[in-house]
């Protein structure tokens, strides 16, 4: 069980990366559904190993809440890009200080 | 450590699904154009599909499946066509060194949690093992029904309620205001 474990670390610790470190808005949305899909791999593993399914229904209720995130996500980054065109992080500074 | 790396090895379903997972999610967090990484974030779903059918999760494999790869990111590539992007609407991205600062701090994080991970006694010993019938039934469509819909009732009908509102605001959001017909 250790090796889901760490696959799931891996999987989280790589969408982290992407989400801090890339400027494009739709990518960052990509490493954020990686690393949700991380913490699904180390709920499904645990349910194996304690022998329920709460773990499975955790992840359904997960898989849901990603979904209609990036739903939403999507619709504002088409509304963004209708006024700006621009997908960049880096150009959003209307809000700055 | 070396036990891991001997359970690893001794696995090559997990290790090809491993190792396909990680250039995908290397893919999805390295490439530019945002088509590529979206298809490395497909491989990688996929390949977890295929872990939690290993992990006797029959449904959430087939659901897996369904919902990320047939529904999310079939959604993120509607948008990345409608978006059609520019080299110059895509933008810059930050400097090499800035990405390579982060990626030991995400280098780090990972080495703490499976540092950790790999000390946990409880893991090591791994899943008690399922009977022939047991095995054809655990974590099927049934047992995660049985589950789902008697003591997980109210988390259910909330996600069902927040999905309509997240397609009623989705709906909002992307609407494009036609000028009205006077």
């Amino acid at each position: 069980m250790t090796k889901y474990v760490v696959l799931s670390a891996l999987m989280f610790a790589i969408g982290a990366f992407g989400a801090i470190s890339r400027r494009n808005i739709l990518i960052v949305l990509m490493s954020v559904e990686l690393m949700l899909n991380g913490v699904n791999i180390a709920l499904v593993a645990f349910a194996r190993l304690w022998g329920n399914v709460h773990g499975h229904v955790f992840v359904l209720m997960v898989m849901g809440v990603a979904a209609a995130e990036v739903g939403i996500g999507l619709a504002l980054i088409i509304a963004l890009f209708r006024t700006r065109r621009t997908v960049d992080a880096g150009e959003l500074r209307d809000l700055r200080g | 450590m070396e036990d891991l790396i001997r359970d690893v090895l001794g696995d090559p379903l997990f290790m090809g699904c491993a190792l396909v997972s990680l250039a995908g999610a290397l893919t999805v967090v390295i490439r530019r154009n945002p088509v590529y990484c979206a298809l490395g974030l497909m491989a990688a779903f996929l390949s977890f599909a295929v872990i939690f059918l290993k992990l006797s999760a029959p449904f959430l494999a087939a659901m897996h499946v369904l919902v990320y790869t047939g529904a999310i990111l079939v959604l993120f590539l509607f948008v990345i066509m409608l978006l059609n992007l520019s080299d110059k609407e895509l933008g810059l991205e930050h400097p090499r060194r800035v990405r390579a600062a982060v990626g030991v701090m995400a280098a780090a994080l990972f080495g703490l949690v499976a540092y950790v991970a790999a000390q946990d006694a409880r893991l090591q010993r791994g899943a008690s093992a399922l009977s022939a019938e047991e095995a054809k039934a655990w974590g099927g469509v049934e047992h995660v029904g049985m589950e789902l819909f008697t003591k997980w009732e109210l988390p259910f009908e909330l996600i069902s309620l927040l999905i309509v509102v997240a397609i009623l605001g989705a709906v909002v959001l992307a609407k494009k205001k036609l000028p009205p017909e006077a």
